[in-house]
């Protein structure tokens, strides 16, 4: 079976692959603003 | 795993060779890119210096690819792993935060102390690599060590360096320029993640890029928009820096070039490898910042350089421990759990992964994309003023030379042996 839009968020928001770069991005930006 | 198909040990070899060249060109263009940031000094805003990068970046990410490949052919990589595209766009937002935090450092800390220090990246790049994506995995012994050995003696490199730029900061906040500097190459060193995702699912480089590229752009405006207080504040600067738009375009323009061939190297090499040997944009930015700027002429060259060979040393020790056939079996393991975690379909990701890419379809579309980026590149340069930095330009001249010489080397590696696949 093919997979949905929504199965693909799913598998998106479940691996986690992805929250390793979204946390590193949030305390990247956390520094720059501390510096700017 | 019984239906991965062995690649030819020649194969094999061949993607091998053209990823660790593309390493060593993305390596002299991603250096070269970051001259033209040295701008900071003449008090423009760190926050715009980065914004005009990005819209230089912006540019030659849509037209490069429609130039190379077409963008017709980006609609197959959308239909196979349309979820890519999100990947693609948070790898972008965490380049634009670094790119921003970068110049910070470089204001504080002086371009040649600096690059070392987010060149940092290589070892998260190998944590990466190791821990989420099975590279290093049944790479034997020696591989091993030569890859965390290297690491280890490009972080005794950067130690060197650190320490040097206490003693020789520009005149700015040397901790400030450290933190700066090291966040930028946790954020770089993380944002090989969504790149290895992307290969090891079956997606192009060009079209990877293409939708990095507007991660890069929304975040980039956003921190324009906060940080130099809002729309009006933004055009107003802007305006007022017009004379220096072009050299930032260009320096966007450059560090795609770069990245491109970062991609491929990402792609053939695996991170763990790729990172290190395009971290040698660290020796290209050293001749960059002494010899065309007279960065450190007052002492510290020394250490410097000590510093910048040690890690050359251990991106090279890194660069010659390529992955054998059993490693490349992991890597298809690696590519067959993301088949089966998106629904994508095995046979188009072991294709891709092996180097195979439809032909190049170009349009009417991809015409007026070259057209549209040239014409502003030509209107930027028309209202350009040359700045007024000592500039070494017979050494400009001889490194800009290299470079070109690195991009006919690479480009005509990798269409002998992918077609720019």
């Amino acid at each position: 079976m093919d997979p949905t839009p929504r199965s693909r968020w799913r598998a998106t928001l479940g691996d986690i692959h992805f929250w390793i770069p979204v946390a590193v991005l949030v305390i990247g930006l956390i520094v720059l603003w501390w510096i700017a | 795993m019984d239906r991965l198909n062995e690649l030819d040990p020649a194969r094999l070899r061949n993607l091998q060779r053209v990823g660790t060249l593309c390493g060593f060109a993305a390596g002299a263009w991603l250096g070269a890119a970051e001259a033209p940031t040295k701008l900071v000094t003449l008090g423009v805003s760190p926050v715009l210096i980065s914004f005009m990068m990005v819209l230089g970046v912006f540019l030659a990410r849509w037209s490069l690819p429609a130039l190379v490949r077409g963008t017709a052919t980006l609609k197959d990589d959308v239909r196979q792993a349309p979820h890519l595209l999100v990947w693609a766009a948070l790898g972008g937002c965490l380049w634009a935060v670094a790119n921003t935090l970068t110049i910070f450092a470089i204001k504080d800390i002086g371009l040649a102390v600096a690059f070392p220090l987010w060149n940092s990246n290589s070892l998260l790049g190998i944590l990466w690599g190791t821990l989420l994506f099975n590279e290093l995995r049944d790479a034997g012994r020696s591989r091993w060590i030569a890859v965390l050995g290297g690491a280890l003696v490009m972080f005794a490199g950067a130690t060197v360096l650190a320490v040097t730029s206490a003693a020789h900061a520009p005149g700015g906040n040397a901790v400030r320029g450290v933190v700066a500097a090291l966040t930028a190459g946790a954020l770089w060193g993380t944002m090989y993640i969504p790149y290895r995702k992307a290969y090891l699912t079956g997606m192009h480089p060009l079209s990877f890029i293409a939708f990095f590229t507007i991660g890069e752009l929304v975040m980039m405006t956003v921190l324009a928009l906060v940080f130099l207080g809002g729309p009006a504040e933004v055009w107003r600067e802007l305006a007022a820096s017009r004379g220096v738009l072009f050299w930032l375009l260009v320096a966007g323009f450059v560090w795609v070039v770069g990245d491109l061939f970062q991609q491929y190297a990402a792609k053939y090499v695996g991170i763990s490898r790729g990172i290190p040997l395009s971290n040698t944009n660290q020796l290209w930015g050293l001749l960059w910042g002494m010899f065309v700027f007279g960065e450190l002429a007052s002492g510290g060259r020394g250490a410097v350089i000590a510093g910048s060979l040690l890690m050359a040393a251990g991106a090279g020790a890194i660069a010659f421990a390529s992955a054998p056939a059993r490693e490349y079996r992991r890597w298809q393991e690696a590519g067959a759990r993301e088949s089966a975690r998106y629904g994508v379909d095995p046979a188009y990701v072991a294709a891709r992964m092996a180097g195979g890419a439809p032909a190049a379809r170009h349009t009417l579309l991809d015409w007026l994309l070259v057209l549209a980026a040239t014409a502003v590149f030509v209107g930027s340069a028309m209202i350009a003023a040359v700045p007024a930095l000592q500039i070494g330009w017979g050494w400009a001249a001889a490194l800009t030379l290299a470079i070109f010489g690195m991009l006919v080397a690479g480009g005509v590696a990798l269409w002998r042996t992918t077609r720019f696949g």
